[in-house]
């Protein structure tokens, strides 16, 4: 086996394996078997009409956001043989049903990371991989020293705070989050208040299937600019702060829970009373950590503003790594 | 240890604080809390100076002169990390250097190893920053902050950092509010203080004048510069009625405040800082008038053959220190007055314009200085025609001045408007994007923009830079133009990219100005978007010789003889 791997991209869209022919995360029906690592839309496929393989979690998801076709479902840690390779979804804790993808085939253990985070989200099947891979294509969105997140537990204790402090002072606290994965993660958070959340129409269908599977997500209704009434929570994406809904809201205060928020430019960027990095994807540290475990012989990164500097910290160590680069294939 | 609001730590968990907080009234009531709280006076001023000033009081002239890549070269030793390949890409991530260093000696075991952090006084900390000032070498200075570091946390790291720049801590709370903080804290009239920051030039002393009820002797002292009035763009404000204005033509110079008494004269730019060597013909002017205290606000331009002579002129002066015989001689000033503040031992700031005007003519006709013309106004018309004449007299536009306005120095307000026009405009394209800093963090919103040179014999290039554009532009637009120029990517140069030719942007700028030290010779002064032209393709760009000729029109234009020029009075 060499050390490099034999691959191909989908566009800015998804990676094929042409050797097992198995797309992961692609756009259309570009090769034989085809996996969707979570129900994010950058990774959806466009063709709503195909065959994929997908979590139970991430098929329920993807279904309501409008995908038509077949899903095997997987449960994770039980291989699938197929003709041309083994392959096993491992739980990635980045959202519910979020799954890194194992491939057996005749080049080696390759593990596609998909987004994923550990320590793993609380609203999510947890956070499980194989003990070491020989290729591993890992996602980097926050690929520099200055990334390094605080435990879950800190920063649930700083979304209670604020939405309290908020209520005492007949305020109406708004979390501004993206509506799949984080906004449940939030919710989870508030659970413990028992106070009522309203959600933004979109992230309560969603909402929905987390409940559904027993996650705890206090209690909470669906919002739009009719039913909103003051002192309540409100949890929504960021780009409905320009809208009626939220600007008629008279006395409120914004929290931007994001790894995004690490940035202190965003506070004036956004104007945001708060800023609460919670992220769901892995920081910097744990992404390093990984690799040392996984000790592959390569690793590639992809959806990465920099893949330089964590290839600086896996070559001193003697981890070779190299970028994935689908923006520079494009061009091609 | 002491671990009172005293120490350094505390002073920055309200800096914190406040960055935390939106309201700016908010703000102003938590740090006036904090300033209650300290007892001694070294605290406060040096708590006030901190959050406002800089490591040294702003008229102290004092630096602690540590650049700012001497500051991140010694912070990426501290952390362990490679400069060049680590520490600047995490600088372009956020924007900010200072939050870098934060979040590294956070993370890093490296960093974490080596603090052992101190609870420092405020006193301490100002130690630090003498010791700093006093040190000339570089690897010094780099070896005494490491050693300062050490004794505190990562917080206390950033703010040691902005605090020691001498500029704004970027936590949205700027020395106006500071003075409501004093006013706040003191209970004392918000006007009174803001005077006595004026006129203390200092907010660490002012803050001690309300603390100790002193507000009384802040007073105005001859030879020190206080702020100047400034205008707002008349496109910015409602000017309301007309009537209650004047205008006078805006001359193309750089303003100057000239302190004089008998043979002692001293001249302030608009900085504060004293430029009398540089203008050795204005000092000898003044010094022979032997004239009675006073104090003027007015502009420095060229004056040959009898005209005021365009800024390009001006700037051969503009930053030397004694000028030589040849240059005195080829390009010589004059100093044109517009208002007095200070006459016959009174500061006269809080006179109205009108009984300002009066004593202004007053002193240049006894002692024959020059002086702008007032016009009065009564409609828009007024304000065209008026302003078309500046321009034909060779002027930059017009000032318009509220009539009963009172000298707001330091200010930007309404009750000085400008208009102006724009030097003109050309057709661009982005050569170079910069990774924002601040507000603009994590977006690239500096633009590098070219002109093009396809066909000058002179350069064998397409297209060589021209300016430097970091505005004009909304959110909107920038974040399409982030988009933009992803495909465009040639090359990267840390926070910096390189672009193949692709987007035009129209850009206006105020003048354009000779500078030899460029490849264009020449570079455009405040150059803006005006619009992004995505109906454009760069073949479309304008050429450097349209640029040039510009120029040469701009300073072949007609100018008229003091004699005739009734924008100026000569007594």
């Amino acid at each position: 086996m060499s050390s490099s791997l034999s691959y191909s991209l989908n566009g800015y869209h998804g990676i094929i394996l042409p050797g097992p022919s198995v797309g992961l995360d692609v756009n259309g029906n570009v090769a034989k078997h085809i996996f969707i690592s979570h129900a994010h839309a950058d990774h959806l496929p466009r063709d709503r009409n195909m065959h994929v393989y997908a979590s139970a979690a991430t098929e329920k998801l993807m279904r309501i956001r409008g995908f038509k076709g077949d899903v095997t479902t997987l449960a994770f840690n039980k291989p699938i043989e197929l003709d041309t390779c083994r392959v096993t979804l491992y739980p990635a804790g980045h959202i519910l049903g979020s799954a890194m993808i194992g491939v057996e085939c005749d080049e080696g253990h390759i593990l596609y990371s998909g987004d994923y985070r550990n320590p793993p989200s609380p609203v999510s099947e947890g956070f499980d991989c194989p003990d070491t891979v020989d290729y591993f294509i890992t996602e980097a969105t926050f690929p520099l020293p200055i990334y390094k997140w605080k435990p879950h537990e800190e920063l649930f204790r700083g979304i209670r705070d604020f939405a309290l402090e908020c209520l005492e002072t007949d305020t109406t606290p708004v979390f501004l989050c993206y509506n799949l994965g984080k906004a449940q993660e939030v919710m989870h958070a508030l659970a413990p208040l028992k106070k009522r959340v309203q959600i933004h129409g979109a992230g309560y269908k969603l909402s929905q299937v987390y409940s559904e599977m027993g996650y705890d997500l206090g209690v909470y209704e669906s919002y739009n600019k009719d039913t909103v009434q003051e002192g309540r929570i409100l949890v929504t994406p960021s780009s409905s702060v320009e809208q009626p809904m939220v600007r008629n809201i008279r006395r409120k205060k914004l929290a931007y829970v994001s790894g995004w928020a690490a940035h202190e430019s965003r506070r004036s960027q956004l104007t945001v009373d708060k800023l609460i990095p919670l992220s769901d994807h892995i920081d910097f540290f744990n992404l390093l950590d990984l690799c040392r475990k996984l000790n592959p012989k390569t690793v590639y990164l992809t959806h990465t503003p920099n893949p330089a500097v964590v290839q600086h910290y896996l070559e001193k160590e003697g981890i070779h790594a190299l970028p994935l680069n689908m923006e520079a294939h494009d061009e091609e | 240890m002491m671990k009172s609001k005293s120490t350094f730590r505390g002073f920055c968990e309200v800096a914190r604080k406040i960055s935390e907080t939106r309201s700016t009234v908010r703000k102003t009531t938590i740090f006036a809390e904090y300033l209650q709280s300290l007892e001694q006076d070294e605290c406060i001023e040096l708590a006030a100076q901190f959050m406002g000033e800089g490591a040294f009081s702003s008229v102290s002239g004092k630096r602690a002169s540590v650049g700012h890549r001497t500051v991140a070269v010694c912070a990426s030793e501290f952390c362990d990390i490679d400069y060049d390949l680590v520490f600047r890409a995490c600088r372009t991530a956020t924007g900010s250097a200072s939050e870098s260093i934060e979040k590294l000696m956070e993370n890093l075991p490296a960093a974490q190893n080596r603090i052992k952090p101190e609870f420092l006084s405020l006193g301490e900390v100002y130690e630090f920053y003498a010791k700093l000032e006093q040190t000339r070498k570089r690897d010094e200075k780099n070896s005494l902050l490491q050693a300062f570091w050490e004794k505190m946390t990562p917080l206390e790291i950033k703010f040691f950092i902005r605090i020691m720049s001498q500029g704004s801590l970027r936590i949205g709370f700027e020395a106006r509010s500071i003075v409501n903080s004093f006013a706040k804290a003191w209970n004392h009239d918000t006007e009174e203080v803001r005077y006595a920051h004026m006129i203390t030039g200092s907010l660490g002393k002012t803050a001690l004048l309300c603390k100790n009820n002193d507000l009384e002797s802040a007073r105005f002292r001859l030879f020190h510069p206080i702020s100047f009035m400034l205008a707002s763009p008349v496109e910015s404000r409602n000017a309301g009625d007309l009537a209650e204005y004047v205008a006078e033509e805006k001359f193309d110079g750089m303003r100057c405040q000239v302190h004089a008494e008998g043979a002692s004269v001293k001249l302030f730019s608009r900085d504060m800082n004293d430029i009398t060597v540089s203008f050795p013909e204005l000092a000898t002017f003044f010094s022979s008038l032997n004239p009675k205290a006073v104090v003027l606000d007015g502009e420095i331009c060229v004056f040959r053959d009898d005209t005021i002579q365009p800024f390009q002129e001006l700037q051969k002066r503009m930053g030397v220190k004694k000028p030589g015989k040849k240059l005195l001689n080829q390009f010589s000033v004059v100093f044109i007055a517009y208002d007095i503040l200070y006459i016959d031992g009174t500061p006269v700031f809080d006179e109205t314009l009108t009984q300002r005007r009066e004593r202004l003519q007053t002193f240049c006709e006894t002692h024959g200085i020059m002086m702008s013309r007032q016009f009065p106004l009564e409609n828009d018309a007024d304000v065209e025609q008026l302003f078309d004449m500046a321009l034909a007299h060779g002027n930059e536009g017009l000032m318009l001045k509220r009539k009963d306005s009172t000298y707001e120095y330091g200010q930007r307000r309404k009750s000085w408007l400008k208009v102006k026009k724009p030097g003109g405009s050309v057709d661009t394209v982005i050569m170079y994007a910069h990774a924002g800093s601040g507000k603009r963090g994590g977006l690239y919103s500096d633009f590098t923009l070219g002109i093009s040179v396809a066909d000058d014999e002179r350069y064998e290039e397409m297209f060589i830079p021209i300016g430097k554009a970091y505005g004009g532009y909304t959110d909107d637009e920038l974040k399409k133009l982030n988009k933009a120029i992803k495909p465009l990517v040639a090359d990267r140069f840390g926070s910096t990219l390189s672009l193949k030719p692709g987007i035009v942007v129209e850009i206006e700028f105020d003048d354009i100005q000779i500078n030899k030290r460029t490849k264009a010779g020449i570079t455009l002064r405040l150059p803006r978007f005006r619009a992004i032209r995505w109906d454009l393709s760069p073949s479309d760009a304008d050429t450097l010789k349209d640029v040039e000729k510009l120029l040469e029109e701009k300073m072949n234009q007609k100018r008229e003889k003091i004699t005739e020029n009734p924008a100026v009075i000569r007594s």
